[in-house]
């Protein structure tokens, strides 16, 4: 059951005149799935999705949802729709784009419940135009979940949200994967990607470059963090060979490395004192810029 | 997983619906779009329509631009609905938005045409309350609905060299380029002032504006005097239409937007198929003069404390010309007449010939030429009911039919009956064609409320041009 796909990219390649925005790009989404879309600016995300959503046909390859085309209205009617950038009218209230929104889908959910779960009640009545950019966000995501989509496409979701508001749409973010919702997420901020992600697609120039569970990228990644209280100044170990990076923060000394084991033995050994070590697997932030770097030095 | 994502009919059709009220809700609440659609027609028009017409007591003047400010009301919401508003809403993403979401296929251009239709409704409905309650135009309810109905379809072209306009331009820009489009021409299709005040070259070139097509029907429809035929301008004004949705349409499929959905041949043809239908019920039941013989009920609406003409005789024949001449039953009989007066070089003269309609001793012939000094030439025959010429009124309002025989050198004449309280107004004006044999004209007195048949002046026969010239018969002059 788990193993069903609602949508997917086969061999999809997209030219925009001199620009391959993808080059045999392949996805898949599986039921049940939160999948998050990695890649620095450029490398075809907004493409691959603009293809999966219908807006865009590909060039080569072939884009399902469903089992229909996207551009055929019976697998969009499956889906819900976040997209950054979009600027609803101003003089419409947070209400009525809900239910407009909503009576474009066969079972739609009750809108006073989906403002209800948004906490959007102070502003329903509000005109759009007179909200926060926060605010907007806030909405624009409950019209994309109204509709009862079995998937949800989220780009940038929480981009000018507070923290508060950020941990209120992931609450239901989670509650939705929870109830079954699929849900396709581009996203800048990593974090937001490690804290809900099962899966993580990482591209970079058109092409998938690694995919896999969070801990699965981390994995692909040999670099360690290193932390710990020692009298060794970050200029004297910044020359040594197994150090990649290194930053005093208040009183601990932190180092990335390639080799945490080796660089452990020449800590003890020049510093006898030291204290308080803390070994830490590289974050997805720090997978996500060795993976775009590897990828890049090979197309270099 | 058998989630169903067929949508049930009724859905369907609520969400089309939803969309129509959401665009009119959303239309009605940006006032950059509502004033100026909404209000200055109306405005325009009791100011430049009712009170200067009325100061200078030319009603023919409020009948007139009642009929042209209807048109210039159906212009705007079409061409800023999907003018302005498609170019900001293709900027700014929401179409974008719109077409990942499961928006059903046409929803948002036929929410717009039907926003802009509906405004267009309003506009023509406010006018003709003005017009009827504020200016005493003399409309009848058939002319009313006619009329309506013109506006209301009228919006259709606008909509569409909006939607080309709209899929062009810039959202920012968008404004400047439509007032562009939008004033000018309704100026140079004779919507705010009559045609017959501008420079012949105008006129000669208004029939390149969709707006003048439509302001001719409209005038047709209120007995204003108008050229061209109904089927000519509502073939000019679908060509518009279709030329300028399929630009559009080509633009907006160029940029990635598919208005109607993933079939779009399919969509279209259903709408096609549509639209046809609704022009040709329109055209039967508006055009085909069936629905004119509904509405007798409010004929002649002018103030009531004017003063009436003399109630008509209960004479039926006015003249036969069989007794040798061309007196009628009362007044002062036909006569020959020209343009001189006005200026003009025209010229009419009449005689009495043998062999008359049905078999009939006599009839009435009028030859001469048609001149071309001035704008609106006119030869013809003459008869002034009451008293001094011009001067006398009649009211033919308790008559049903005017009726004669006409036959003659196949132009087109004119039925003409000058009416009402200021002798400048506009004359009702009636086409009929002429050929060898002997037809009949029959004229619906309720149902020509252009005419004031209170207070008839002068009811004449004759031509307005081409120049040249001409020869016709008339006979068997009835009023019943």
């Amino acid at each position: 059951m788990s193993q069903t796909t609602l949508a997917s990219l086969k061999g999809v390649r997209k030219r925009f005149g001199k620009i391959q925005a993808l080059d045999g790009f392949d996805l898949a989404v599986k039921r049940g799935e939160l999948l998050a879309v990695l890649g620095p600016n450029g490398a075809g995300k907004s493409t691959a999705i603009s293809i999966l959503l219908g807006l865009q046909a590909a060039d080569e390859g072939s884009a399902e949802l469903f089992g229909h085309h996207p551009q055929e209205i019976d697998g969009r009617r499956r889906i819900g729709v976040m997209m950054q950038e979009v600027m609803l009218p101003g003089v419409m209230r947070p209400r009525e784009l809900l239910e407009q929104v909503a009576s474009y889908y066969p079972t739609p959910y009750d809108v006073d419940a989906v403002i209800k779960r948004m906490s959007l009640e102070s502003l329903a009545l509000r005109p759009y135009g007179k909200l926060s950019g926060g605010q907007r966000r806030q909405v624009q995501f409950a019209l994309a979940i109204c509709g009862r989509p079995e998937l949800l496409f989220l780009d940038e979701p929480t981009a000018g949200l507070d923290v508060q508001a950020r941990e209120a749409l992931w609450k239901v973010v989670r509650e939705l994967k929870h109830e079954g919702c699929s849900i396709v997420l581009t996203t800048h901020y990593l974090e937001e990607a490690e804290a809900l992600a099962d899966r993580v697609a990482v591209m970079a120039r058109g092409r998938l470059i690694a995919g896999g569970s969070v801990n699965e990228i981390r994995a692909h990644v040999t670099r360690k963090q290193v932390s710990c209280v020692t009298r060794l100044t970050a200029d004297s170990v910044r020359a040594w060979p197994e150090v990649v990076q290194v930053e005093m923060e208040r009183d601990r000394l932190k180092i990335t490395t390639r080799n945490a084991e080796e660089l452990l033995v020449r800590l003890f050994r020049e510093d006898p004192q030291l204290s308080d070590i803390e070994v830490k697997r590289a974050g997805l932030a720090e997978a996500f810029t060795e993976l775009t770097n590897d990828s890049a030095r090979e197309a270099a | 997983m058998n989630t169903v994502s067929n949508m049930s009919g009724s859905r369907l059709w609520a969400a089309y619906l939803g969309e129509m009220r959401f665009e009119f809700i959303k239309s009605l609440r940006t006032p950059a779009f509502a004033v100026p659609t909404l209000l200055f027609p109306i405005l325009f028009y009791v100011m430049f329509g009712i009170f200067f017409g009325s100061m200078r007591g030319n009603s023919g003047q409020a009948i007139y631009l009642f009929a042209t400010y209807g048109v210039f009301g159906a212009m705007g919401p079409g061409l800023f609905g999907f003018g302005v508003s498609l170019a900001i809403e293709r900027e700014q993403g929401l179409l974008t938005l719109k077409q990942a979401l499961p928006q059903p296929p046409g929803a948002y251009l036929l929410a717009r045409a039907a926003m802009a239709m509906l405004f267009v409704g309003i506009i023509a409905l406010m006018l003709t309350l003005m017009a009827v309650f504020v200016g005493h135009v003399p409309l009848t309810f058939s002319q009313g609905i006619r009329l309506f109905a013109i506006d209301v379809l009228g919006a259709l072209p606008f909509c569409a060299i909006g939607m080309w306009v709209g899929s062009l331009v810039s959202g920012a820009a968008s404004p400047a380029i439509v007032n562009l489009i939008f004033l000018p021409m309704a100026f140079l299709s004779g919507l705010w002032v009559p045609m017959q005040f501008m420079p012949k070259v105008l006129i000669d070139f208004a029939p390149i504006w969709p707006s003048y097509h439509l302001a001719q029907m409209a005038l047709g429809t209120v007995g204003a005097p108008s050229s061209g035929t109904v089927l000519g301008h509502v073939a000019v004004l679908a060509g518009v239409t279709l030329v300028f949705f399929l630009l559009a349409m080509r633009r907006m499929h160029g940029s990635g937007f598919r208005l109607l959905g993933a079939r779009p041949k399919r969509t279209l043809a259903i709408a096609a198929a549509a639209g046809i239908a609704v022009i040709a019920l329109s055209m039967a039941g508006v055009f085909g003069g069936k629905a004119t013989d509904t509405a007798s009920a409010t004929s002649s609406t002018a103030a009531p404390e004017s003063p009436a003409g003399v109630a008509a005789p209960q004479v039926v024949v006015l003249s036969n010309f069989d007794a040798g001449s061309a007196a009628t039953a009362y007044g002062i009989g036909w006569g020959a007449a020209g343009d001189d007066m006005r200026g003009g070089n025209s010229s009419a003269s009449q005689q009495l010939v043998e062999g008359g309609a049905g078999g009939s001793k006599g009839a009435l012939e009028v030859a001469g030429a048609v001149g071309d000094a001035i704008q609106y030439p006119f030869a013809g025959s003459m008869f002034f009911p009451q008293g001094p010429p011009m001067q006398g009124l009649m009211d033919y309002s308790g008559k049903k039919t005017l009726t004669f025989q006409a036959r003659g050198d196949g132009r087109r004449y004119m039925l003409m009956v000058i009416s009402g309280l200021a002798v400048e107004g506009i004359p009702l004006m009636v086409d009929f064609e002429t050929g060898p044999e002997w037809k009949e004209v029959r004229l619906d007195i309720a149902s020509l409320g252009a005419a004031d048949w209170k207070r008839v002046r002068a009811i004449g026969v004759g031509t307005m041009g081409p120049a040249g010239p001409f020869r016709f018969q008339i006979d068997d002059v009835r009023v019943e």
